[in-house]
């Protein structure tokens, strides 16, 4: 049986739950910058609130199974990635203790706190797109070893990913207060859903052109399945164009699922163009793996509990459904 | 100046888990603490029980609110400053972390939502049962970090190919040597961390007169746990010290402050050194005679082993080893005196209005926290110079990453975490201040457990809102 394949899966499954879950809670609090009215901002962190530790959640689970699986793949991409990491949990930090702080605060530290949450948001999603950009620019690596330097992701490149993946999230988000907000909420679901999600499929398009560009195995990618690409490339299109008009629709929950497809379809092609590698164009998941007997302990414990995880995550989720009330959880 | 990036990871990484584990430690206590409490309410239905549930919750709340994004920098930060003990390491450490996130983490994440928001939404009895899973969570994290932990400290059960650890026998690397003496050892001062809290604030409102029915109750509940945990602890960390010596006999050694292969006979007990590990011998020593054979070897004239008998490459530094196990010693001997008072104090029934010993009660509230952090600190130094006990060595582990990118790094987490600690602390002693009756009062919700799992309740409970929707 192919164990890294399998730990590899887990991993994407990982990965892809927490930019859709953790992704729309991140374009909340992007969104939150930009709202003056303390009222509006409570019932808009209101509607994350019961949900963020739980999504932030798998974001440990992906680091944890590259850690168990893939220690050498870990290993080189910590330091490779050294510094957006650091910032990225800071900024998880600063905005996973706003929640808690500021329902404690009044006045000016509160506006603080949302201050805090919202720049914390936008940093922590911008960082895992430079991170996104970083991977597919590619890493230097001499042996096991990261070799290049610790600022190589600073480039236009990984800049541009970051954009994306920060208004992908926004798009995200907006959908979430689409479903979860009721009157001025939504309206500002609404009109942040028309702005942002041109945007993101502008910035979309941009990355997919460059990153041909810059790492020559994309390029080769495209060439050796175009067929699957170009299908992915044309769904996204048309999800954004349903998106578009389903905006303010009868739907409520309709813009968030067709962003969720966006991410999806996104992440679908981020695997075809970089597999087998898990660093991407240099270290296959078999070079990188660890030994059977470390795979099998970590499948097992994921294909057991998983299930378990997910049906009460989708308890917590049925707790909470509905319209997020105006007056808060209590 | 030159900066040694070995150094610098490792003071980062000491300063991040130092500032994380002190609000894993509470979130067990109050956890386990809130189980007994809701439970105890479910009981009775005295409102006092529910006054203190949701004073409690709300101090919980937000310490596991740090201690949730303190921790996610930790699961990152093995790569970050020791990416060659990722990779050497990782087979054995990672599943067992992975294993913690799934049993653990998500357990605590899933049920934390439901336990702070839910309780009308899903009736007393479910919001009780998630009470309890949020507390298992936290025990069973602490079991696997535990498990991990130990296995650095004992290894077992890996052979090592091509400098990486291959895992032979999951059993032993889980069920190492000192697992199961080091994680009751840890619940039980996480136990007592919680304990002497609850109890410090509970005797500074009967101190000040106010509160008294809520200061009482917790008072007397949070020592009476206290004593318990204490006690057990009196074994569990005599069993362990035996397990150490054991195993690591230079951690030992450097803990009791001698040099020498064998102490003079009868041996002192050093309270004060100021060693000098370049000439392997102590500048200073403050000690009272013959305590030490009494106390380290349980007779009159025994003798105690010092740091000499280790080779110098092997050796930890003394100082800090010394002053992490002093520190915990003696925070372990007043929390000793203040449970043996507490029970002279409640048979007599005085526990209440003796002002001296809730003043003592009030300045021992952070007690449990300065132990737990003073034995992480033994346990951690006292390894060294081995990140993995005989395996690898702390200076092998370090990442390729520059000296003053760490050192840049680490003044953003003092600078983020001195904020994250200040606010806490403001808020923490602001709730204390405001008590206990400014909570919201909580309309008595009807529910079962099964109920609770149909859709007509929470429908029911949708309609009683207008507005929410369903």
């Amino acid at each position: 049986m192919d164990l890294p394949l399998f730990s590899a899966a887990f991993a994407a499954l990982a990965i892809t739950l927490y930019v859709m879950l953790d992704g729309f809670d991140l374009g909340v609090g992007a969104l939150l910058l930009r709202e003056p009215d303390e009222n509006l901002r409570d019932q808009i962190i209101d509607s994350i609130m019961p949900m963020w530790d739980g999504n932030e959640t798998w974001l440990v689970m992906t680091g944890v199974a590259l850690l168990a699986a893939f220690p050498v793949a870990y290993g080189i991409l910590m330091p490779a990635f050294y510094l957006p990491i650091i910032v990225m949990v800071l900024s998880l930090g600063l905005r996973g203790v706003s929640f808690d702080f500021r329902f404690q605060a009044v006045g000016q530290w509160r506006r603080f706190w949302d201050i805090a949450f919202s720049l914390g948001s936008i940093a922590a999603a911008s960082m895992q797109g430079l991170i996104l950009g970083g991977l597919l620019q590619g890493v230097t690596i001499t042996a096991h070893e990261f070799s290049g330097s610790i600022f190589d992701i600073f480039h236009p490149f990984p800049i541009l990913t970051a954009l994306a993946v920060l208004a992908g999230y926004v798009v995200l988000g907006s959908g979430w207060l689409h479903l979860k907000g009721t009157a001025a909420v939504r309206a500002l679901a609404e009109r942040s859903l028309r702005h942002v999600t041109p945007i993101f499929v502008g910035l979309a398009i941009a990355t997919c052109i460059a990153a041909a560009l810059v790492q020559p195995g994309i390029k080769a990618a495209w060439a050796a399945h175009p067929a699957p690409l170009i299908m992915i490339a044309l769904l996204f299109f048309a999800a954004s164009g349903v998106l578009m008009t389903a905006i303010a629709g009868k739907s409520d929950i309709l813009p968030f699922l067709l962003g969720v497809l966006q991410f999806a379809l996104g992440i679908a092609g981020t695997v075809l163009v970089i597999f087998p590698g898990i660093v991407p164009f240099r270290l296959t998941l078999w070079d990188a793996s660890s030994s059977a007997l470390s795979q099998i302990f970590l499948l097992t414990g994921a294909i057991v509990v998983t299930p378990v995880i997910l049906a009460y995550s989708a308890f917590a989720y049925r707790v909470f459904r509905g319209k997020t009330p105006e007056k808060g959880w209590e | 100046m030159r900066l040694d990036p070995e150094v610098l990871a490792r003071v980062q990484f000491a300063f991040t888990v130092t500032f994380h584990i002190i609000f894993p430690t509470m979130s067990i206590g109050l956890a386990a603490f809130l189980v007994v409490i809701e439970g105890l309410w479910l009981k009775t239905k005295e409102p006092v029980y529910l006054e203190i549930y949701r004073f409690w919750m709300g101090i919980f709340a937000m310490g596991f609110g740090v201690g949730v994004v303190t921790g996610i920098v930790l699961s990152f930060e093995f790569g970050l400053g020791f990416a060659k003990f990722a990779q050497i390491a990782g087979p054995a450490i990672g599943p067992m972390i992975g294993l913690e996130v799934l049993t653990a983490f998500f357990l605590e994440a899933g049920f934390l939502g439901i336990m702070l928001f839910g309780l009308k939404r899903v009736g007393p009895k479910l919001h009780f049962f998630a009470t309890c899973m949020v507390a298992l969570g936290t025990q069973i994290s602490a079991s696997w970090i535990l498990s991990a932990n130990s296995w650095m400290q004992t290894p077992d059960g890996v052979t090592i190919e091509n400098g990486r650890v291959v895992v032979t026998n999951w059993l032993r690397v889980i069920h190492n040597p000192s697992w199961l003496v080091r994680l009751p050892h840890m619940l039980m001062a996480a136990f007592i961390t919680g304990s002497f809290f609850v109890a410090g604030v509970g005797a500074w409102y009967l101190l000040c007169g106010k509160h008294e029915n809520f200061g009482r109750r917790t008072v007397s509940l949070g020592l009476g746990f206290a004593t318990v945990a204490v006690a057990c602890q009196l074994f569990v960390g005599d069993i362990l010290y035996g397990t150490m010596l054991h195993y690591q006999p230079s951690k030992m050694q450097a803990a009791e402050g001698f040099w020498e292969e064998n102490s003079a006979s009868p041996a002192p007990y050093n309270w004060i050194i100021v060693p000098d590990q370049a000439n392997q011998r102590n500048r200073f020593t403050l000690a009272t005679p013959v305590l030490g054979s009494i106390w380290l070897t349980h007779s009159l004239r025994g003798q105690v082993a010092g740091l000499k008998n280790t080779p110098r490459d092997r050796q930890p530094m003394m100082g800090m080893v010394f002053y992490g196990f002093h520190t915990m010693y003696t925070m372990a001997i007043l929390m000793f005196f203040i449970v043996a008072v507490s029970l002279w104090l409640r048979v007599q029934k005085r526990l209440f209005s003796t002002r001296w010993f809730l003043r003592a009660l009030v300045i021992m509230t952070p007690a449990g926290f300065i132990a737990t952090i003073a034995g992480w600190y033994t346990a951690e130094t006292g390894r060294q110079p081995w990140v993995i006990w005989g395996i690898l060595r702390t200076a092998d582990a370090v990442s390729p990453v520059p000296g003053g990118a760490l050192l840049s790094t680490l003044i953003a987490f003092v600078v983020i975490y001195a904020l994250f600690i200040t606010a806490f602390l403001i808020y923490t002693l602001r709730m204390i201040r405001r008590g206990p009756e400014d909570a919201p009062d909580q309309a008595e919700a009807s529910g079962s457990l099964m109920n609770a799992l149909r859709t007509q309740v929470m429908d029911h409970a949708a309609t009683a809102h207008p507005g929410e929707g369903g």
